[in-house]
């Protein structure tokens, strides 16, 4: 008996704490006037992501703006769910960072029939048939002009010899991760006479599918000696291989590896000011945050519902060359030095 | 006097006791009561929990689910379990798509190594025909079923357990959906097949424009729970179904054909991941590799908060729909409650928790009160 009242307390308790907790959390700091936005990301795995979810809320909440954080764990299913949901709850704009480009497509058709105007962050849908206000850098000029930089010191420090490249493409149905290989191998096809046929290694964007990838690739060609990396979270993967057989080594030591990466991580600054790695794109992430929110506020307020803008953000390549001018505009810098 | 007194005070506060624990907790329709006195208390509070919009997005996230819920609920009643229904619904969402597209990027499916034998430029076999959207359906409902009763027979025949079966299955399958894709979404399906997840029959006019009223899904998951329903309560299958579940050497000894039962519960919720995967692909407009990979825990709960015991035995098709409603309901409310997204996986999980020792408690309790016991059956 005693056993049965115990969880009777417990059951009840459990489902009044939810209530009562819920409906204080609700109701706090809400009125009917407040501008509400909805965040909906996929996830929060990278430094990238992180960074991204921090400027957009707080930048948010600072201007006295509700917003709701929904988290798809990515789930794309989940994520439709979430967004139908704030759009019943009739917020006045959504900013989304989807979990692919397809899921993109409906998820911003659902925001279009509700006459709720929808920014997409840093990962574009991947086709244009559902109007939205879309902020993506320039993946394949900046993945580009880090591979450049890259393919120069090669070339001057191999004196005629070939190299045997390898890149860490990411998730192929992340448009983002297409036109980085698609940079990559735009200078490998302009230097044929300085590279070997390229090694590609699938990522998935995953820590762990790129640790064995890698390992595997690097066992079956251990002469890799020119690596690029379609996003620099994976940087720890990477030195977890290349250790082990030797290949860590820094700009001015024998062996070597050329080392390159896209995104501008506090990972990828360390390494570059440690004098591991040769150069790395950098996504302008706060010029992308402010842009894609300014750009939503703007359409709130003037009330467009669907409005339709494609951004872009140039970015840049880091390299060691220009790394003593420019570091300060990477935001792995900023992240590093705010910390 | 005052002693007759107290004991009649005694005695109906004892009977408002059994009324309310035998009536309430007893009832089959707890789990329903609880969604109704959990809606009402919230829509106080929260106008929006009813709105028209709303109805929408719980009834469009109800169906998909209970397709699941009700698959899964056929191998837990047998005693078992079915952790590849993800994978299977992630591996007949690419195989359909790919049957059915009418288009493929070769910049990103060039690599695949169905290229040039089932798959090209122009799309799969069936892509661009009338008959696109049924062929495709019947194939992703095939190969379901068929990974199901491979599920089945391993545990039947070969005494396997039953978790380690469908675990080996969930990674072997998931894998071979990335594998054939190469990780890639399979877009240009037929607008039939889209309309499945994606259209609703009648619309609400709202301030924010119309609101579908009934998606067709709500029709796949209909059919379904009236099959289901109708074979668990009113055939011989559904009567050994429950008598395995409840003890399997018995059920040998009485007669029961008790393999063959088990690969028809494991082909069930086979058929039901692939109905799944139809109803999710459609609504999400693309062949996905990864879908469903994050849905096994809303499955599992959804049973267990509905009463469907994880012993075997015990599950009827409206308390899989009950639990799925609460599930959806209490999903919905926590995020219309603005939790933030961790405490919200925090109070799911609690809230199945309480379900499963209130499911221990009102065992305990009717044994209690009927010590032969029962079986509980459609």
């Amino acid at each position: 008996m005693n056993m049965r009242k115990l969880l009777l307390i417990v059951a009840l308790l459990g489902a009044f704490g939810v209530v009562v907790g819920g409906l204080s959390c609700s109701r706090r700091g809400s009125s009917e006037d407040q501008l509400t936005i909805c965040f909906g990301f996929q996830d929060l795995e990278t430094e990238f992501w992180v960074a991204g979810h921090k400027a957009i809320t707080e930048t948010l909440r600072a201007k006295g703006i509700r917003v709701l954080e929904r988290n798809a764990n990515q789930d794309a299913n989940r994520q439709l769910e979430q967004i139908r949901d704030a759009i019943a709850q009739e917020v006045n704009g959504i900013i989304i960072i989807p979990q692919d480009g397809e899921s993109a497509v409906t998820i911003v058709g659902e925001a279009n029939r509700a006459g709720i105007p929808i920014a997409v962050f840093n990962r574009p849908p991947s086709d244009r048939s559902n109007p939205a206000l879309v902020i993506v850098a320039d993946n394949e000029k900046i993945a580009d002009e880090a591979v450049a930089y890259m393919a120069k010191v090669a070339r001057e420090k191999g004196k005629g010899r070939k190299w045997k490249p390898l890149i860490v493409v990411g998730d192929l149905g992340d448009r983002n991760a297409v036109a980085r290989r698609k940079g990559f191998f735009n200078v490998m096809e302009r230097n044929p006479d300085l590279f070997e046929t390229p090694i590609e290694v699938p990522s998935k964007w995953d820590p762990a599918t790129t640790l064995a990838n890698l390992e595997a690739a690097l066992q079956a060609n251990p002469d890799v000696d020119f690596l690029f990396t379609s996003s620099d979270f994976l940087y720890p993967q990477i030195k977890a291989v290349l250790e082990p057989l030797g290949k860590w080594k820094k700009i001015d030591e024998p062996g070597h590896v050329i080392l390159g990466g896209l995104d501008g991580d506090s990972t990828a600054y360390t390494l570059m000011k440690e004098g591991y790695v040769d150069a790395t794109g950098v996504q302008d992430l706060f010029f992308e945050a402010n842009t894609i929110m300014e750009a939503l506020l703007t359409a709130i307020e003037v009330g467009q519902k669907t409005p339709e803008n494609w951004m872009e953000d140039p970015g840049f390549a880091l390299t060691q060359e220009n790394m003593a001018e420019r570091a300060d505009e990477m935001w792995g810098y900023r992240v590093l030095h705010d910390e | 006097m005052q002693s007759s007194g107290n004991v009649t005070s005694q005695t109906r506060i004892a009977r408002l006791k059994e009324v309310v624990i035998g009536r309430a907790l007893l009832s089959d329709s707890f789990v329903l009561y609880l969604s109704v006195a959990y809606f009402v208390v919230l829509w106080v509070f929260l106008p929006r929990l009813g709105s028209a919009r709303n109805l929408s997005n719980l009834s469009s996230n109800i169906w998909p689910l209970l397709v699941l819920v009700i698959g899964q609920m056929f191998v837990l009643i047998v005693g078992g379990i079915d952790l590849s229904q993800t994978s299977i619904m992630a591996i007949t969402s690419v195989c359909g798509a790919l049957m059915m597209t009418s288009g493929l990027d070769p910049e990103l499916f060039a690599a695949n190594p169905l290229w040039g034998v089932f798959i090209g430029e122009q799309g799969g076999p069936a892509g661009g025909s009338v008959a696109a959207a049924p062929v495709g359906i019947a194939f992703m409902l095939a190969i379901g079923t068929l990974i199901g009763s491979a599920n089945g027979l391993a545990v039947a025949r070969l005494k396997m357990p039953p978790f380690m079966v469908t675990l080996v299955s969930m990674f072997f399958f998931s894998g071979l959906a990335i594998f054939i894709t190469r990780s890639e979404n399979v877009r240009n399906l037929p607008d039939a097949f889209l309309a499945v997840g994606q259209n609703y029959l009648g619309r609400v006019p709202t301030a924010r424009g119309p609101v579908g009223l009934v998606p067709y899904s709500f029709f796949a998951a209909l059919a379904l729970a009236v099959a289901a329903w109708f074979v668990l309560a009113r055939t011989i299958l559904g009567r050994w179904l429950y008598a395995v579940g409840m003890n399997r050497r018995a059920a040998t000894v009485s007669g029961v054909p008790t393999d063959r039962v088990i690969v028809w519960a494991y082909a069930v919720s086979g058929f039901c991941a692939a109905l799944g995967s139809v109803l999710y692909s459609s609504r999400l407009g693309a062949g996905r590799p990864t879908l469903g990979e994050n849905v096994l825990l809303d499955i599992i709960g959804a049973a267990v908060i509905g009463g469907i015991s994880l012993f075997g035995g015990k599950g009827k098709v409206r308390w899989a729909f009950y639990g799925v409603l609460f599930f959806v309901l209490l999903d919905s409310s926590l995020y219309m409650l603005n939790l933030k997204f961790y405490t919200v996986n925090i109070v799911k999980g609690v809230v199945i928790l309480v379900a499963a020792l209130l499911d221990v408690l009102r065992n305990r309790i009717r044994l209690g009160w009927a010590p032969t016991g029962r079986a509980v059956t459609a």
